[in-house]
């Protein structure tokens, strides 16, 4: 999937890149992404300030209906309907339309009373959903302004109902949750029986193989595995191995940077051996590898590099790092020792 | 070739017996009225603009509402954008009416979705004959764009609808939505710089 290089973009181009001006225009959703692309790219203000305020300049009439004239116009709506047959729900025809005349008016005066109110009570209702493609991530700021990092090949679904805010999550995320005023908990479902509450803290969650894996970088979550009972409170460092088949699990400790960096866009390699590297592969472009002398699969590199998020760039980089032969069948991998 | 990784805000709604929408069509009237109040001002606002003709606009909101709710459960459950769905809707409404009014065979040198062009707060230092003259200019830059051009810019940047929704409402290419945009930025564009400039040669 390509992405548009906004650093050579002038002043008119961002003006006229529909996901600036959705930036501009709703700075309330403002894009995690644009504050973070400035940053890297301090050189570009001058471009992007003209542009915001080429698109702020323009301003239209204005033309409102005035509070009388909108509960006028109301009244007009719902007096219009009263020929409208019973539903199943009313009684008799006449006490429904009077009830609901007077639910209206109440209504209404409700809304005028606090329009905003409604505004910012839509989103508390609503589910939201996002997905990823092979070899693609995505980050975006939930309505709570978590923020959530996708991993290629994932499904999110976001609800959040008064009490508390909840998804569930099919793959692997990293997760950076918002701390509410109303210590609003956050709750995040895997399919595999593992969900884990927290306050406001920075983690991450990965279902994608036969594990759920669960590794906490800053602050405090509690893990609760349905059907054991349990439920286990972890440090920052710590991972939790739940193994979907049997239902065993172990925690230990790690370095989560590892664990964690890919969505920064780095592959942390510790001790990384070909065996992970396989699943990595599998795991964000669908890629088999197959190795015929299993004793490669242990041999095992360290260091750093940037993820590409294009396939044959990213088995160029392994080959190089791993110092063996990759040979691409289709999807298939074959690796072997040079 | 992508180098980095994809940050976009994409999140979409799940269509469910929860959101607004879904309410209405079960005859949710909570909903029926949520939707009213929180879309009537910007149907008035875009009415308007199409029409200057406020006895138009809202006989037209009136029965856009109550067909709502009357055919709701012969509504699509896919709508995701209410706005979009209610002014195209609003549209054709009040097209259909204006067409059954002989003056409304003028329409292309109607008024209409005019914009005015407001740069930003330092500017205000400028002189105040050089800034009345550097707006006429603008206007009359901007008087080159027609009707339609300017409704596409309006949809774009009043009601905040993305380039596909506007070529839907429309009834053009996407394309063509990017090219008035495109034309109108570059208006606004050679207009700006220069009170700008204006501003630091004079301090």
């Amino acid at each position: 999937m390509a992405r548009k290089d906004y650093s050579s973009y002038t002043a008119r181009d961002f003006a006229l890149d529909e996901d600036f001006q959705q930036w501009v225009l709703q700075p309330a959703t403002r894009n995690v992404f644009w504050e973070r692309w400035l940053e890297q790219h301090p050189e570009k203000e001058n471009d992007v300030r003209e542009a915001r305020q080429l698109l702020q300049g323009i301003s239209f009439t204005s033309f409102q209906l005035s509070s009388e004239q909108k509960d006028g116009l109301w009244e007009a709506i719902c007096g219009g309907l009263e020929g409208e047959g019973p539903t199943p729900q009313e009684p008799t025809r006449t006490n429904w339309w009077q009830l609901w005349k007077y639910a209206a008016a109440l209504l209404l005066g409700m809304l005028i009373a606090g329009g905003w109110y409604w505004w910012k009570a839509e989103p508390k209702n609503t589910i939201l959903s996002s997905h990823t493609r092979l070899g693609e991530v995505k980050t975006f700021l939930l309505p709570d302004s978590s923020e959530v990092t996708l991993n290629a090949n994932s499904r999110l679904l976001y609800a959040s109902a008064g009490k508390q805010r909840e998804v569930w999550i099919d793959g692997e995320a990293f997760f950076h949750v918002k701390h509410t005023a109303s210590h609003q908990k956050f709750i995040v479902h895997t399919y595999d029986n593992v969900h884990v509450e927290v306050l406001g803290t920075q983690f991450n969650v990965n279902s994608t193989g036969k594990e759920v894996v669960v590794v906490l970088q800053q602050g405090k979550i509690q893990l609760n595995i349905e059907g054991r009972n349990t439920s286990l409170a972890l440090q920052p460092g710590d991972i939790v191995r739940y193994n979907k088949q049997d239902g065993d699990f172990t925690k230990s400790s790690v370095n989560a940077d590892q664990y964690v960096s890919w969505h920064t866009g780095r592959l942390v390699m510790e001790d990384y051996s070909l065996a992970d590297a396989a699943t990595f592969m599998q795991q964000v472009f669908g890629k088999t590898i197959i190795v015929p002398d299993t004793q490669l699969l242990k041999y095992k590199v360290s260091g750093s590099m940037p993820i590409i998020y294009n396939a044959d760039t990213m088995l160029v980089q392994l080959e190089k790092v791993f110092r063996m032969k990759f040979n691409q069948k289709g999807d298939e991998v074959w690796i072997q020792k040079k | 070739m992508n180098t980095g990784k994809a940050v976009r805000a994409d999140l979409k709604v799940v269509p469910s017996h929860s959101s607004l929408w879904g309410r209405l069509l079960e005859g949710d009237r909570h909903a029926f009225a949520e939707i009213y109040e929180t879309h009537v001002d910007h149907l008035y606002h875009y009415g308007m603009h199409f029409c200057r003709d406020h006895e138009r606009v809202n006989d037209n909101i009136q029965d856009l509402f109550q067909d709502l709710w009357l055919t709701r459960e012969h509504l699509s459950p896919q709508v995701q954008h209410i706005r979009y769905y209610l002014i195209s809707s609003l549209r054709r409404r009040l097209l259909r009416s204006l067409q059954r009014d002989r003056r409304w065979q003028y329409r292309d040198s109607w008024e209409g979705f005019e914009f005015e062009f407001t740069t930003p707060q330092e500017n205000k230092l400028i002189l105040e004959e050089t800034a009345a003259e550097q707006k006429k200019l603008l206007q009359a830059a901007l008087g080159n764009l027609t009707r339609r051009q300017r409704e596409a810019i309006y949809l774009r940047f009043y009601q905040n609808l993305s380039y596909n929704e506007v070529a839907g409402i429309m009834s053009m290419q996407v394309d063509s939505v990017y090219n008035t945009i495109s034309k109108a930025i570059a208006i606004l564009k050679k207009n700006l710089p220069f009170p700008l400039l204006l501003l630091f040669l004079g301090r």
